[in-house]
């Protein structure tokens, strides 16, 4: 068999796996379905008559999504990445406005609608999913266990009563798994595209309602182990008067199951987020039923040592976790992480490109208007003035050339002021250092300028930084014309640092038109600026421009 | 008056001699670059040089390099600078640099024909000539603090002062305020003495003053 053809097989395999455990898990979500609806509904519906009904009809709808977020998350399984539903927002809104704007937030009737469905669709798809896989499994493994039933294993037409008939079936699994791969392929499809359908809202609703989390029930532990201690102490002083067996044991176990419950998921809950703590959680919970199964053993006088078959199965449960957490690994391999990571790193790469080109445009067309449109206005000046000279002779002509001559120069004073909100020459020609100074010089109030640089910032960054201070420069003169101002600029482990401080009146309001303009050009380079300016102890303006090189 | 260019635009250059030419200004030399400018001062020892800020290689700043080392090789040889921007940071390099024979105007300048020669004739005789617009951004930035000798003069006395430094005629500064030949020349005077200048002839006392203002708003920041 040659590599590429056993991988095709692994593959084929795993993600027939991946298929079978998405629809086992959609088995139980959807049996969970049924009851929730099912509840939720009849609930509703029977105590809408009295007010009651109106809470509970938001505690169903928040059923709803909880239920229906299950198996959003289980679609990962298939699709590679969980399912978002977006909900209306209503944080804050009174409770009648809740109600009204759950009611028709289409999403809840889609949940709704998902968890009917689910309940047949799913719970008919599970269990085909399931018996086809154990078919498989049966009948391959079928020499190890036919003699286990008495008159053998009555298959269709066949009975397989001996160790040779039952090696013969053996081949047979090849097909039956073959099926199995394509049943399992169109019915995790199906559902997966149902689920898709009605669970599934790309950006329709601008405002989103967040999920909120589901209790935390070890934050319960406490005062279970208070009253789980108390009826313990309880019984037994019960026992005590009327005496005869101990049956006090058995509510101790009852109370004990719980708790222990508790404490091994409080603690499985610390490992990290995803297989881990689910397989912890699992884990916890299997050493507790296993545990329980071995004290009730022991408690019910011994005997066979039955427990050996919930530990098996709790074990197989475990085993399947893995190895369908493996699979998953093998089909996707670090898939949301991986992806996420280079899907930022390239947004991050590619906005950073976008803002470079748009940067060396502008200069590009800084420069074209200097040599060309503003150089042929004064040409044209030139000869104006020229052409005035020679007309000393004609005072009205001369007086029309002179006119001429004004309007290009009003003509190439616009264009300079273009290109100086571009970005100005002396920025481009000396760097920063030399043009923050220049604007100090120029500014109303006195300026210190501190610029501690090694080298010259890529030019998007020189021209953002600029700004930041000539936008920041403007507004201490128009807001403090008395104060001074202090101008640094430097490098501080990767970022390139812009604060300007005044010693004036403080109190600048950060929302200001100015100010929104700078955030956004200093967010655009994942910058991040910060305005401090408590009343009576002047304003600082902080920018932080990423600047890796 | 024997003059080199130093400018790379040949629409520009072309239009600049011609006028010159029709005034009977003699181009000597046309460099391209600024070492071109360098050894054509040397060679010709022209009266003036006119200078564009952005010349070869890279077009950014090395007209105001060169002129600033033209002045300090060859001090007797006065530079005005042509540009289509105006930087005060070049101006205060400029100014830096020496006493007198310096200006700095804006291209357009040129197409008012007789200003610019009266600019072209002063800044050969070691007078200054700086444009409007680059005296209005040193005196709006102009902080408020220490301004050494100028704090002693009165409002009126600092606008004519920035007057003189944009290179006008006691006339041309009487139009502006609206005020007398007379008392225009009565605030010079009160300049003058008030900034301690020594009683040379007038038309070095003028570029002293104009430089001691320039050189106190650069040192006001």
């Amino acid at each position: 068999m040659t590599a590429s053809r056993r991988d095709w097989l692994l593959d084929v395999g795993a993600r027939a796996g991946v298929e079978a455990a998405y629809l086992a898990v959609g088995l139980a979500t959807s049996v969970l379905a049924l009851a929730v609806w099912i509840v939720g509904v009849t609930a509703t519906l029977s105590l809408v008559v009295f007010v009651v009904g109106l809470p509970v009809f938001l505690l169903s709808a928040m059923a709803f999504r909880w239920t229906a977020e299950l198996d959003r998350r289980n679609a990962a399984l298939v699709l590679g990445r969980p399912l978002h539903g977006r909900y209306r927002d209503h944080k804050g809104e009174p409770f009648l406005a809740r109600l009204a704007s759950t009611a028709r937030d289409r999403q809840t009737w889609k949940d709704l609608a998902w968890l009917v469905t689910h309940s047949t669709v799913g719970l008919v798809f599970g269990a085909v999913a399931v018996g086809a896989v154990l078919q498989v499994v049966a009948v391959w493994l079928m020499p190890f266990w036919f003699w286990t039933i008495p008159d053998g294993v009555d298959w269709g037409l066949w009975n397989v009563d001996t160790l040779g008939e039952a090696l013969l079936m053996m081949p047979l699994a090849i097909p039956l798994a073959a099926i199995a791969v394509v049943l399992l392929r169109l019915m995790s499809a199906g559902e997966s595209k149902l689920a898709t359908a009605l669970l599934d809202s790309p950006g329709d609703v601008a405002a989103e309602r967040p999920l909120r989390p589901p209790p935390d029930l070890s934050a319960l532990l406490t005062p279970q182990a208070l009253v789980s201690g108390f009826l313990a102490l309880l019984t037994t002083l019960i026992w005590a008067f009327t005496g005869g067996y101990f049956w006090p044991v058995w509510v101790w176990l009852g109370l004990a199951l719980p708790l222990a419950l508790t404490l091994g998921i409080r603690r499985a809950r610390r490992e990290p987020p995803g297989f881990q703590r689910r397989f912890a959680v699992q884990l916890a919970i299997s050493a507790v039923l296993g545990g329980t199964t071995i004290i009730v053993w022991l408690l019910a006088g011994r005997g066979t040592f039955w427990p050996v078959w919930t530990l098996l199965g709790l074990g197989t449960l475990l085993g399947v976790h893995w190895l369908v957490a493996m699979m998953w690994v093998r089909v996707f391999p670090g898939v949301r992480e991986q992806e996420l990571v280079e899907r930022v790193d390239e947004l991050t790469r590619t906005r950073r490109g976008a803002l470079d080109v748009q940067d060396a445009e502008l200069r590009r067309i800084e420069r074209d208007l200097h040599d060309g449109a503003q150089a042929r206005l004064v040409a044209l000046s030139m000869q104006l003035g020229r052409a005035e000279e020679n007309l000393s002779g004609q005072p009205e002509v001369a007086e029309l050339v002179r006119q001429a001559r004004d309007e290009a120069s009003a003509a190439i004073a616009e264009l300079r002021d273009l290109s100086r909100g571009i970005a100005p020459p002396v920025l481009a020609d000396r760097g920063l250092a030399a043009a923050v100074e220049a604007l100090g010089r120029r500014s109303a109030i006195p300026v210190s300028v501190d610029v501690e640089l090694d080298r010259r910032p890529p030019g998007v960054l020189e021209t953002a930084a600029y700004f930041v201070a000539a936008e920041a420069l403007t507004n201490v003169a128009k807001h403090a014309p008395d104060s001074h101002a202090l101008v640094t600029i430097a490098m501080d482990r990767g970022r390139l640092v812009v604060e300007v401080a005044d010693d004036g009146p403080g109190g600048a309001d950060p929302a200001g038109g100015g100010l929104m303009g700078l955030r956004g050009r200093v967010e655009a380079l994942d910058g991040d600026l910060r305005v401090m300016s408590p009343a009576g102890a002047g304003t600082t303006i902080r920018a932080e421009l990423p600047c890796e090189s | 008056m024997r003059v080199v260019i130093a400018e790379d635009q040949a629409l520009l250059r072309e239009g600049l001699v011609a006028l010159l030419r029709e005034h009977g200004i003699e181009v000597v030399a046309q460099a391209e670059d600024g070492p071109g400018l360098l050894r054509m001062i040397a060679g010709h020892k022209p009266d003036l040089a006119i200078v564009d800020v952005r010349l070869p290689p890279d077009f950014t700043d090395e007209g105001v390099r060169a002129a600033i080392e033209a002045r300090e090789r060859h001090p007797e040889v006065g530079v005005l600078i042509l540009s289509q921007y105006v930087e005060p940071v070049y101006t205060a390099e400029l100014l830096a640099g020496g006493e007198g024979g310096v200006g700095y105007l804006l291209k357009e300048r040129v197409g008012d024909v007789p200003a610019f020669l009266d600019a072209l004739q002063r800044v050969a005789s070691g007078g200054t000539a700086l444009d409007r617009e680059v005296v209005a951004e040193l005196v709006q930035g102009r902080g408020s603090s220490d301004q050494g000798p100028l704090e002693a003069l009165t409002p009126r006395e600092r606008e004519v002062l920035s007057l003189m430094a944009e290179g006008r005629s006691n006339a041309a500064i009487a139009e502006a305020l609206v005020i007398t030949g007379g008392a225009v020349e009565k605030h010079i005077s009160n300049i003058f003495s008030k900034l301690d200048l020594p009683a040379t002839d007038d038309n070095h006392r003028r570029v002293l003053a104009v430089l001691t203002f320039l050189r106190a708003t650069d040192a006001a920041q």
